[in-house]
């Protein structure tokens, strides 16, 4: 790869970055610490009940952020979630069809915050976060991947760019840039 | 014909007759038949034949003769003779091998030695055109001069050195070029080389980098690792090559090739640890100015850990001598651009290469004392400036981050307060600064926002490592580091995921290594205060504190001091008429167990207290308090004897043995005297209570040694009487479960540990009795064939087939109810279990599984086959016999490790399919045992094995129906039903052996999942969209895996 265009940006560290609480965890009690380590007494295979299996768990950011944090910044080996790139704040859901509360459709917005202004990937990594998404949601969600306002001098081209679907077809059909995608993904588990 | 014209027919094809030969002429030679000189005579009709072959044979002779001969058998004269003669003729077959011979005997001289010397470097100028064997042959005789006569090629000086080096140069074997190298290196570090070291140098330099890779299934087993090692030796030998060396290397590493980068740096490393400082000196800063790019922005992480390596070693050679630090020093002048590129790097501590900036930091400052000195000299006091001007706490994290890797450093060269050995003699230059750390941690620590708990914690392991640091703080500083963290436990409310109390904890632990005093004066006080007297059910905020009291607890003298705390405790609320919860108590003893778990119970001074305490005391009360005589039931209750046993348990393995005899004499009637408490063996109308102390009875007897075997109550004459009374209840209905389990475990123990092998056939007669003859079995009685089965399996009893056989026949018992839970009672059979262990003496043999799996699995997959073909008129009676078998089948297989149903697989796979197409909510468990057992089958083997038993269809046809949250059948599929069969499905995508395996050509064969791929994707297309957020990430994972790793053809082309 040629000349890095920002070779120290800021990074945050792994452990802020937002996360699902879990809130299922009932404090002080016996599943807890040492005193999980002394089993009650028990014999033969417990069918465990899972009795909240009724209970739904929809799609929300923190799940989309979760899907697009773990992506491999074409420059650096860092995660787009470290370099802050990607945040759970510039993610929305929003009903595709608001005039048709039956209808299942969704969009999902992404807004990209590139490292510095002039970034010339910035096609690439929103083009790593459509097809990220695009392989990782059901099919009723739209996808709609952005550059925030006011971050990048040619925003509104890049954006042109990411939102006609014959020129993100066109790119995907392209070997190099598909490599450098793939490469970026290795890293989402 | 005379000998030597037999031998020179006969040698090229008969090399024992040839031997033979030369043997017989020696032999003559020795008894005086034959002389020397008629022997060399005997050779000038051919040895000056035309023929290059006739006048090695010729020569080959001779050598073979003087092989043969007695070592001191030739005069000095003689030796001298043949020398020469072998000298002229040495490019000769034969010569080489005979001066070889000559040069190891005692009367060869230094003279011949620098003769043949001589004779090698004239004739030999096309050496490099020779066969490999005979260019070996030549390097080894100089070799062997090299050893054996080293004076005389060093007193040639200039002669042999030229001499060596044109001789080898050009060689290209690997085989040869191990060889040539060893020699170099001895050249390189005795000759004298001042005029020379170029040309040296130069010799070996041309093979690096070394790029060879040896032939698949290479007999000499020479690898490439072998040759860059005497290389690098090589490389690094002398001094003088530093001003080739060192640019020629540093040059290397602007190859594109990582490896070749790896080469460069680990030969810069060696090159710094062996040349003298004042060299090292010389090009430290250029090697700084060149690695310093390959750390900023490290291509890949190995050559940045070389690269601070080398910059390490460099500081650790200037270091060598220093007493004093000084600004003139060689070091410090090393450090200066150094310390100087790191302070603005750490201007914006926040960014990525800080991070390098600090690595660089830590691996120089934990080289030497004067190095860590004139580093933190440097660098801390603009850290504290930059910090004092922080604009953000993220900035004054990364740079607590920075002082952290300083105070690790620190350890490093002044260590703990429990390291042993000699103090250091220099000052810690830390500790000019100890106020203000302590300071500024403390703020840190204690006075930011409750919600930065990442902040809080680097603070928190920064304060941990000074505290830790010997002769660092005072004991009052450190004790206030306890106080924070006594206040951080116990009064601050939970914020997410608890990060900081974790870490507050380990920080208690790992200070009670050190300075246990302050844990006891200041940690212990403040938390037993907060315990409760009782359990009021209001507050369980009693936990938390015990459970890091247990942590902490581990050192000797802090668990003395916990035990008599706790046990006091108990006691009071043994006596109370009102104890509240009997969660508070089982909660104590939980704690005293965990930590006599942590440590060796055995070594300690204080078991015999501990066990007069817990094991007779408490097991009286118990006595008392199943006969009604105790103030309340806290001992009467099933979980807190469960407890309370395993604590006697762990005791009883831990005392002598005459202790242990008491033990057993006691086992039932628990040290109370027989007007008192009636044990539980044969007693008639014995209640609830009463039976509930064989909890307790069967952890002591589970702890006793074998050898207390006849000490327990009711075995003589024999144990049948016990066996059959224990039988007897277990098989009984209305047992509660707890007390029931442990008659189960009592009567296991007794077979497999206690019965010897001339009365096992009690047992066998006890099992016979509850199976044989009967259809209908009720859960008890199938419990207890169960538990007798697993005590006689486990030791390998001469019946054991006999047993399973019999286990298997309840599973087509005509009852449905008797058929499900003999299914269900095979996890029992090699269920781990925490009573029948190892731990405690169970007699476990290590062949058990294996033989238990496979009886089972051929009479299993054939009674289903039997099931499958039998016409539907069957069918309403033995619709649950396939079932049956199958979750039979589950149950052993989670019991059992893969490595043992490899073999078997072919078999296994079509049952473990089958077992997958059930749908009911009963055989949930089952499809899950077996989905758990197929994710480590492909896990450990690959597609492969699958493949090969031509599954592969079948098996992702089968997964997928599973990961359906609803399918039109009304399968019932769990969600870790479902998320366990998408886990196997990207198992199976990441697991393409070989694929992955092959690091240059991957095998271009179709992979066995490209017809499945379509099917997958699209179907795998829908589960992204279940209802539950696991089974969504892991049908993303499985996905991306399948759209990423299922290929047609192996990604080669670039």
């Amino acid at each position: 790869m040629a000349e890095m265009q920002n070779s120290n940006p800021t990074i945050l560290n792994v452990a802020d970055l937002p996360t699902r609480s879990r809130s299922t965890v009932k404090s002080a009690d016996y599943g807890n610490g040492i005193f999980a380590a002394v089993a009650n007494p028990a014999d033969f295979l417990s069918s465990d009940s899972e009795d909240d299996d009724l209970l739904e768990e929809p799609i929300d950011e923190q799940e989309i952020y979760d899907l697009i944090k773990t992506i491999s910044d074409p420059e650096h080996p860092l995660s787009l979630g470290e370099l802050a790139v990607v945040s759970l704040p510039d993610i929305f859901i929003k009903p595709t069809l608001p005039n048709v509360p039956e209808s299942p459709l969704q969009t999902v917005t992404v807004l990209i915050t590139p490292t510095i202004t002039h970034c010339s990937l910035a096609t690439v990594i929103g083009l790593g976060v459509r097809v990220r998404l695009e392989q990782s949601l059901p099919p009723r969600f739209r996808v709609d991947v952005r550059i925030k306002e006011g971050t990048h001098s040619t925003g509104d081209e890049v954006n042109k760019q990411l939102g006609d679907k014959e020129r993100v077809a066109a790119a995907l059909e392209n070997g190099a840039l598909m490599q450098v995608i793939a490469k970026m993904m290795e890293t989402c588990q | 014909m005379s000998a030597l014209q037999t031998f020179m027919l006969v040698v090229e094809h008969d090399k024992e007759e040839a031997k033979r030969i030369a043997e017989s002429v020696a032999h003559d030679l020795e008894s005086k038949k034959t002389s020397l000189i008629e022997i060399v005579q005997g050779l000038a009709e051919y040895i000056n034949d035309e023929d290059p072959i006739l006048r090695g044979k010729a020569v080959s002779f001779l050598t073979s003769v003087i092989k043969s001969l007695p070592p001191r058998f030739l005069s000095r004269q003689q030796i001298q003779v043949l020398t020469t003669f072998f000298g002229d003729r040495i490019e000769d077959g034969g010569a080489i091998a005979g001066l070889k011979t000559l040069q190891a005997l005692d009367r060869f001289t230094k003279d011949m030695a620098a003769e043949t010397a001589q004779a090698m470097f004239s004739n030999f100028q096309d050496l490099q055109s020779r066969s490999q064997s005979q260019r070996f042959q030549v390097y080894q005789l100089l070799n062997d001069l090299m050893s054996n006569h080293r004076k005389a090629l060093l007193e040639m000086g200039d002669i042999s050195l030229i001499g060596i080096v044109d001789l080898m140069t050009g060689e290209k074997d690997p085989r040869n070029l191990m060889m040539v190298f060893s020699i170099l290196k001895v050249v390189m570090m005795e000759w004298e080389i001042t005029n020379h070291a170029e040309l040296l140098f130069d010799s070996v330099y041309n093979y690096f980098p070394i790029t060879f890779r040896p032939p698949p299934n290479d007999p000499y087993g020479i690898t490439a690792q072998d040759l860059k090692g005497r290389l690098q030796d090589c490389i690094s030998s002398n001094r003088l090559f530093a001003p080739q060396a060192i640019p020629a290397l540093l040059e290397k590493l602007d190859s594109t090739s990582p490896n070749v980068k790896r080469d460069a740096l680990n030969t810069l490393i060696a090159c710094i640890h062996s040349y003298d400082p004042d060299t090292v000196s010389r090009c430290s800063i250029t090697i700084w100015e060149v690695l310093k790019f390959e750390i900023l922005n490290a291509q890949e992480e190995f050559l940045s850990e070389l690269s601070l390596e080398a910059l390490k070693g460099i500081a650790q050679r200037l270091s060598e001598g220093v007493t004093e630090t000084t600004q003139e020093l060689p070091l410090a002048q090393y450090l200066k651009p150094i310390t100087k590129e790191c302070n603005e790097q750490l201007q914006e501590p926040q960014q990525k290469q800080a991070k390098p900036a600090q690595q660089i930091l830590g691996s120089l400052s934990s080289s030497s004392v004067p190095a860590f000195t004139l580093v933190v000299q440097t660098v801390v006091a603009p850290i504290f400036t930059i910090y004092q001007e922080a604009d953000g706490i993220v900035k004054q994290r990364a740079l607590l981050e920075t002082l952290s890797v300083l105070f690790e450093s620190a350890i490093n060269i002044f260590g703990k307060w429990t390291t042993r050995g000699s103090e250091v003699s220099f000052v810690n230059p830390l500790l000019e600064f100890k106020d203000q750390f302590s300071d500024v941690l403390g703020q840190a620590l204690m006075g930011a926002a409750k919600e930065e708990a990442s902040f809080r914690v680097t603070a928190l392991k920064g304060f941990l490592r000074l505290s830790t640091l010997r002769d660092f703080f005072q004991d009052n500083e450190i004790g206030l580091f306890v106080q924070y963290l006594d206040e951080i436990l116990l009064q601050e409310e939970s914020v997410g995921r608890d990060d900081l109390k974790k870490e507050a904890i380990a920080a208690l632990a790992e200070i009670s290594k050190h300075k246990p005093r302050l844990i006891m004066d200041i940690t212990f006080p403040a938390f037993v205060a907060t315990l409760p007297d009782e359990d009021d059910g209001t507050n369980t905020i009693y936990l938390s504190t015990l459970d890091t009291l247990a942590q902490i607890s581990v050192e000797r003298d802090i668990f003395e001091t916990l035990f008599r705390r706790l046990f006091s405790k108990l006691s009071i609320l043994l006596q109370k008429e009102q104890p509240g919860s009997v969660g508070y108590p089982r909660a104590i003893l939980v704690t005293l167990l965990y930590v006599m778990q942590q440590r060796d119970m055995k070594a300690d001074p204080n078991v015999d207290l501990y066990f007069d305490k817990i094991v007779i005391g408490l097991c009286r009360s118990v006595s008392e308090a199943a006969s009604g005589k105790s103030k309340n039931r806290v001992l009467n209750d099933a979980t807190i004897l469960d407890t309370l046993g395993r604590l006697c348990n762990l005791l009883v393995r831990s005392v002598s043995i005459q202790k242990q005899e008491q033990v057993a004499e006691n086992v039932y009637s628990l040290f109370s005297s027989p007007s008192d408490f009636s044990p539980v063996p044969f007693s008639q109308g014995a209640t609830a209570d009463q039976e509930r102390t064989i909890i307790v009875s069967t952890y002591l007897l589970a702890g006793l040694s074998k050898d207390c075997g006849n000490r327990i109550p009711y075995t003589s004459p024999d144990v049948s009487g016990l066996l059959q009374d224990l039988v007897m209840r277990s098989v009984s209905y209305d047992t509660e479960p707890a007390t029931h389990l442990s008659f189960l475990r009592h009567l296991a123990l007794l077979v497999n540990k206690f019965l010897s092998k001339q009365d096992l056939n009690i047992a066998e007669t006890a099992f016979d009795g509850l199976v044989s003859g009967k259809g209908i079995l009720n859960p008890g009685t199938i419990r207890t064939v169960f538990w007798l089965s697993k005590a006689l399996v486990l030791r390998l009893a001469p019946t054991t087939t006999h047993i399973l056989t019999s286990l298997l026949g309840l599973l087509s018992s005509p009852d449905q109810q008797t058929s499900a839970a003999t299914a269900r009672g095979f996890s029992i059979l090699l269920g781990d279990d925490d009573v029948l262990s190892a731990t405690n003496g169970a007699t476990i043999r290590l062949l058990s599984k294996q033989r238990v799996f496979t009886t089972v699995v051929p009479l299993i997959s054939s009674r289903i086959r039997d099931v499958n073909t039998a016409g539907p008129a069957d069918h309403t009676k033995s619709d649950h016999i396939k079932p049956a078998h199958l979750t039979a089948l589950a149950c052993i297989l989670s019991t059992i490790t893969t490595a043992l149903v490899m073999p078997e697989l072919p078999t296994l796979l079509p049952l473990l399919l089958q077992s997958l197409d059930l749908q009911t909510l009963d055989s949930v468990a089952v499809r899950a045992a077996t989905l758990d057992t197929l994710a480590v089958i492909i896990r450990d083997n690959g597609v492969a094995v699958i493949d090969q038993c031509g599954h592969v269809h079948s098996l992702v046809e089968r997964l997928l129906k599973t990961t359906q949250a609803k399918t039109e059948t009304n399968a019932v599929n769990t969600p870790r039903l479902r998320a366990d069969a998408l886990k196997c499905l990207y198992l199976l995508a990441t697991k393409q052996t070989p694929a992955d395996a092959g690091s240059k050509a991957p095998e271009p064969s179709i992979s066995p999942l490209l017809p499945e791929k379509n099917e997958v994707l699209r179907s795998l297309r829908a589960v992204l969209d279940d209802p539950k957020r696991d089974v969504r990430k892991a049908a993303v994972d499985a996905r991306s895996a399948w759209l990423r790793g299922v290929d047609d053809v192996p990604e080669d082309e670039d």
